[in-house]
């Protein structure tokens, strides 16, 4: 039985387990921009597509090999097991600058959080979501790394106070923090409920939020000079180290998990994750969970009119009024979304999960946010 | 610009069910809300067959399947699909049931139970979207029509005891010595057929609210604002005013408290303008009592307080990092 849930408490963990490198690599295309051609040999490690945005990540191979087919969503790498590999880039020696700050995005960082300077650093140290234990795990396993990547982003952002937000009972702490109990109830994990438990104040200007699974990947990057070309996974109740691009079916294999038609597969948290459509889906950057859900455990999403039963005014921990967003957007009136404060929103979903009718009121947020992004940027172009 | 056809990647044996996000929901979902609210009737109907017979069975009857069928012919006419499943409309039936005297004329429950989805939801465009609760939208059109139908005394004559409302509107305070309070506690007390059954109803309301179909907010509110606004009229002179006691276990204010008021698309949405609601209302309910010519101020009250719902839902609390 699948037990919906709000606690973000991890149990007692176990170490981290590696699932064994597969033979194929999917790796979504979606928002980068390719840097390769069909049928290049590639190397371990050598960088495959950038993102258009300004801070945003480089996405790099996960092991040597061929691509094999290439298309505008999906890059595919047959793997030859090859020992070849790309040269480390020595990190340590680099002084916080320019320079540094576009190494780290080319080795796999996003850096809209390290590249420039604020009073408070606030360390999320929560678990993303229920069901996903990874934070916790990081900070017991992999506490010097961590620490290694706080050096390095507190070199860039230049912080006056550094706060480590972990959940209230537990014990984890980071050298040079000050520690700051939360809750540990689901939304409280989410950036912006964490900042305004640490600083009182919400969304505010001198204040940056880094999760400690980035800090982790800093770390690593600082150590090894190696791009990031994996991420740590909360599978049932264990924690593993999946490669980028290894399909969801050679995780449901290795670890025997039964996947049948009808069902639904999660990559990220049954909150805010996304439902794979095909079992060939490769893991990607941000990924902290799989989730198979059986068909018919819940009520399914329908394009159903609201009935002003208002549980999603009433669970909204932004204080906004979800009906008239989703309302808004599912007519196309963005600039009305916006007045009804849209971009208050910090996307936990609540609003959806408790929604009589069920509707899919979070993807229509999501959707008008997208509609403006890029009615915005076209009026700029 | 036409959308890319995304095709499958190889694997098309498994067939995955895609939708966004969030992929946990609760479990909550119309026809599950509708089954409770029809159980939470359950002990006040029981309480009406003990008190009224089968006159009172007879009318609910009446009343839900006329409203059923109403809704299934309107949903055909517009095209929509029938989703009487869901009981939306049996429960409004039902609701509007009621409010009526045991043994109304069946031509008149049956008009009713129609105008409950006709005047009550389709012409708003169905469920959800009326603003005024439908059963009151139906009521209020038999009252005013049919009043001698409509009449709780002279429907129920062969009774030997009274309406206490209409005994105070008519007869004074004096007359109210007749009543016990236990008695209309316990629903032997002419009225609604089911909205008199006070113990029947406050099990169901309470049921609700623990179960969280209704939401605490609205029927507190209310309760709330009939008892203050009683006791202020009682304290001011006990010589001419009911006692709040009275007006709480007579005529339809426990019926409204828990099931008319919080009726999902006529009330607030958010926590300061439900609890506004409930207080307005419930204030509403005392003020056409004292002032007002009908005897029972709740269905006029409600309504009133419906017509507010769009501005009351005006006051919002600051958005989260808002200005
Ligand atoms: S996702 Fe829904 S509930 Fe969550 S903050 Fe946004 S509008 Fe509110
Ligand atoms: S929970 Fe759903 S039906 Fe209820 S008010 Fe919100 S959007 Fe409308």
């Amino acid at each position: 039985m699948l037990r919906i849930h709000y606690s973000l408490e991890s149990e007692a963990l176990e170490s981290i387990s590696e699932i064994t490198a597969p033979a194929e690599l999917n790796i979504s295309m979606r928002n980068k921009i390719l840097k390769i051609k069909k049928g290049k040999k590639l190397a371990a490690g050598e960088l495959l597509a950038e993102r258009p945005s300004k801070y945003g990540a480089a996405c790099s191979a996960a092991l040597s090999g061929k691509a094999t087919k290439v298309n505008y969503h999906h890059l595919t790498i047959k793997v030859d097991g090859g020992e070849e590999s790309v040269e480390p880039i020595d990190v340590k020696s680099m002084g916080p600058g320019k320079e540094l700050l576009r190494t780290l995005q080319e080795l796999g960082l996003n850096i809209a959080a390290l590249s420039s300077h604020a009073d408070n650093l606030v360390i999320n140290g929560l678990n993303p979501e229920p069901g996903i234990s990874v934070a916790e795990q990081l900070l017991k396993d992999e506490k010097e790394t961590i620490e290694a990547g706080l050096k390095l982003a507190e070199s860039l952002v230049n912080p006056v106070h550094t706060y480590l937000a972990v959940a209230a009972g537990s014990s984890y702490g980071l050298v040079g923090t000050e520690r700051v109990f939360v809750k540990p109830k689901y939304p409280n994990s989410l950036d912006a409920l964490v900042v305004k438990k640490v600083t009182g104040k919400e969304f505010p200007d001198d204040t940056k939020v880094i999760s400690v699974m980035d800090l982790y990947n800093l770390g690593r990057v600082y150590e090894t000079g190696m791009p990031i070309t994996d991420t740590i996974m909360t599978i049932g109740e264990k924690n593993y180290r999946v490669l980028f691009g290894t399909p969801v079916a050679h995780i449901c294999n290795e670890l025997g998990i039964d996947v049948k038609s009808g069902d639904k597969v999660v990559l990220d948290g049954p909150f805010r994750g996304e439902a794979v459509y095909s079992l060939d889906e490769g893991v990607k950057k941000g990924d902290y969970g799989l989730f198979v859900i059986p068909e018919g455990t819940f009520p399914s999403i329908e394009d159903a009119t609201c009935i002003n039963c208002g549980e999603c005014v009433l669970s909204c921990p932004a204080r906004i009024q979800p009906n008239m967003l989703s309302r808004y957007a599912e007519y196309e009136m963005f600039e009305m979304a916006e007045k009804y404060h849209l971009h208050s929103c910090f996307e936990c979903g609540l609003c959806s999960f408790n929604c009589t009718v069920r509707r899919p009121i979070l993807q229509y947020i999501r959707f008008a946010k997208d509609q403006l992004r890029t009615s915005g940027q076209a009026e700029k172009a | 610009m036409t959308p890319p056809v995304i095709k499958a990647m190889s694997d098309i044996a498994v067939r995955l069910t895609v939708s966004p996000a969030p992929h946990w929901r609760s479990k909550r979902t119309v026809e599950k809300m509708m089954q409770y609210h029809l159980l939470a009737l359950v002990p006040a109907l029981l309480m009406a067959f003990n008190m009224f017979g089968l006159p009172a069975l007879s009318t609910v009857g009446t009343a839900g399947a006329a409203a059923v069928i109403t809704e299934v012919l309107l949903l055909k006419l517009q095209e929509r699909d029938v989703n009487v499943d869901n009981y939306t409309a049996l429960y409004e039936g039902i609701l509007f049931a009621f409010l009526l005297p045991a043994g109304a004329p069946w031509w008149m429950v049956g008009c009713g139970g129609a105008l409950t989805i006709v005047l009550g939801r389709t012409v708003f465009g169905g469920f959800g979207s009326n603003p005024i609760c439908a059963p009151l939208v139906a009521w209020a059109f038999c009252r005013l029509s049919w009043p001698a139908a409509m009449d709780i005394d002279l429907n129920l004559a062969h009774f030997a005891i009274n309406a206490p409302l209409d005994q105070l509107k008519y007869f004074g305070l004096d007359t109210l010595e007749q009543f016990d309070n236990m008695d209309l506690f316990l629903g032997k007390q002419l009225g609604g057929l089911g909205a008199s059954q006070i113990l029947g109803i406050m099990a169901g309301g309470i049921f609700l609210v623990a179960t969280k179909w209704v939401r605490i907010f609205i029927p507190a509110a209310f309760l709330v604002g009939v008892t203050v606004t009683a006791s202020i009229f009682w304290m001011i002179d006990p010589e001419v005013y009911a006692n709040p006691i009275f007006h709480l276990l007579t005529g339809s204010v426990m019926f409204g408290a828990f099931f008319l008021a919080p009726d999902v698309a006529s009330s607030p949405v958010g926590i300061i303008p439900q609890v506004l609601f409930g207080l307005i209302a419930g204030t509403m309910v005392i003020i056409i009592r004292v002032y007002g010519i009908y005897p029972d101020g709740v269905p006029f009250a409600i309504m009133v307080a419906n017509l507010l719902t769009p501005l009351l839902d005006r006051v919002r609390p600051k958005p989260f990092g808002g200005k």
